[in-house]
């Protein structure tokens, strides 16, 4: 069960680093062309409800972690100010909840744009793991440096059929998982925060 | 977070640092003035003589503003502020002038424009501008902070304080503005109002001691048994946060304690005020010991006094 596999270097040079650079390149071309989907003018006109929502928020935040710094007196009234069952700030009678979020789905905008946002991440992962599949399957393309239980064969050796090889060595489809979680970081490196 | 925070207030100090350093090289003609200009504009510094002076000399080089290409507009901008600043309205318009022909109706050039009339003090201009450019963009910040500031210069202090409080509203989380309407509140007196708006701001920013140190000073002129007290622990916070460097809040814990004393002649006097009292003296003696020996007598009389009162 302990024998130790040669993998070729042929391996490391025309599967883990072609697969690689081809994912950086992928996440490089999905942020262009969400920055070209994505609407054109950010917000025309910012709703006045939702600046004013944003800065209560803050605000109540603020009195939330500072509020050993001030005397009772102001920070009781301030409490009242924001809970206030008649017109506290913060006060949010229970129909209104779930209107709030019905209103976020229905609303065309909005639904559109979580759809673009949705869809510019499921189209190229699902066309990169459908070409990791077809090209890529059948060979053992890397060993993992821990080792593993029997649990992960089926996940990480979908196409080696040999049921005896060391749980460590595993197929592309895993290099290819570990690329998709591991790219992250590096994409909000070269493309700036939050487009990891 | 707290980490985070103290490395960004040490960059700021090597910024302002690195700052003066360009400033002076530029002064000399070492070059470097484009990076002067640029970190002058990051660190949002109101340095109006050498921004006008290096901007302008970029500006009637040809041959340097080619080279800026897109970034001369912004140029433009902060030269034109710069000499608003300077009152060179000349050199302001010219450059107005440029950035207009450049991009018609721009709602940061009018804000320019506008502004230009603001530094001529032709206010019904500005103020007509100004709610011309609102009309399209209701949430421009700086344009109502720009009408706040001509309220405040015609002197109209409670159409200041109207805008203020009605700018307030929609953006509650803004600190610089309570900032203002606290020190309008004080230059008109209204301390109660004052004191709430220093409350905002220690909550906001609690490790500031500036704010400490003049809402405790708010609480000291209303006076009254409780914002006495209440006085003497913010000044207190005040001498925490600065290390006891503070001279002003050592003198504010002992004309606070000697008020508080006063006040409760004859009540049962509580054993914790005299340590502080005490303690504070003491470090106001060894403070004007280190720095003005010659005054020291001044201050041994006065706390003979206050002792004794």
């Amino acid at each position: 069960m302990a024998e130790e596999l040669v993998l070729d270097t042929a391996i490391r040079d025309w599967v883990l680093v072609p697969l690689s650079v081809v994912m950086v390149l992928i996440g490089v071309l999905r942020y262009f062309v969400a920055k070209l989907m994505r609407s054109p003018a950010a917000s025309p006109s910012p709703d006045p409800k939702l600046v004013k929502e944003g800065q209560v928020v803050v605000r109540a935040r603020h009195l939330r972690t500072g509020a050993q710094f001030i005397p009772a007196k102001a920070f009781k009234s301030r409490k009242v100010y924001y809970t206030n069952e008649e017109n506290g700030l913060l006060h949010v009678p229970k129909e209104e909840a779930q209107k709030a979020q019905a209103a976020m789905f229905s609303d065309p905008n909005m639904a559109m744009d979580m759809m673009k946002k949705n869809l510019s991440m499921i189209v190229p992962q699902t066309l990169t793991f459908a070409w990791v599949n077809f090209f890529f399957s059948g060979f053992v393309a890397a060993k993992i440096p821990f080792p593993l239980t029997l649990r992960f064969r089926g996940m990480l050796q979908n196409g080696i059929d040999l049921g005896t090889v060391d749980v460590s060595y595993v197929s592309s489809r895993s290099w290819y998982f570990l690329n998709l979680f591991g790219l992250r970081g590096l994409f909000s490196l070269i493309l700036g925060e939050e487009n990891g | 977070m707290a980490a985070a925070a103290v490395a960004a207030m040490a960059t700021a100090a090597d910024d302002e640092a690195r700052l003066l350093r360009l400033e002076e090289q530029a002064g000399h003609g070492g070059g470097g003035a484009w990076e002067y200009l640029c970190l002058a504009r990051k660190l949002r510094a109101r340095r109006p003589d050498p921004v006008l002076r290096l901007g302008l000399a970029l500006l009637n080089n040809s041959s340097a503003r080619s080279r800026l290409a897109s970034e001369q507009w912004t140029l433009y901008e902060q030269v034109a502020v710069a000499a608003m600043d300077c009152h060179r309205l000349d050199v302001a318009k010219d450059c107005i002038g440029v950035l207009s022909k450049q991009f018609p109706g721009s709602a940061r050039i009018g804000r320019l424009e506008a502004l230009l009339f603001e530094a001529k003090g032709e206010w019904a201009d500005a103020e007509r501008a100004y709610a011309l450019i609102l009309e399209n963009n209701p949430f421009d910040q700086i344009v109502h902070k720009r009408k706040i500031a001509i309220a405040k210069a015609q002197g109209d202090m409670s159409l200041a304080v109207e805008y203020l409080n009605k700018y307030l509203e929609l953006f509650m989380a803004d600190h610089d503005a309570w900032r203002e309407l606290a020190e309008i509140y004080v230059s008109l007196q209204m301390y109660k109002q004052a004191a709430f708006c220093y409350e905002e701001l220690i909550l906001a920013q609690p490790t500031i001691p500036l704010y400490h140190l003049a809402y405790a000073e708010v609480l000291y002129t209303m006076g009254g048994l409780e914002n006495l007290q209440t006085a003497r622990k913010y000044y207190a916070s005040t001498i925490k946060l600065t290390g006891g460097k503070n001279t002003r809040a050592l003198f504010g814990v002992c004309l606070c304690s000697a008020a508080i004393s006063q006040l409760t002649k004859g009540r049962n006097k509580e054993e914790e005020s005299s340590e502080l009292q005490s303690l504070a003296a003491e470090a106001l003696l060894n403070d004007y010991k280190q720095r003005a020996p010659s005054k020291e007598v001044l201050i041994t009389n006065m706390l003979k006094n206050m002792k004794l009162s």
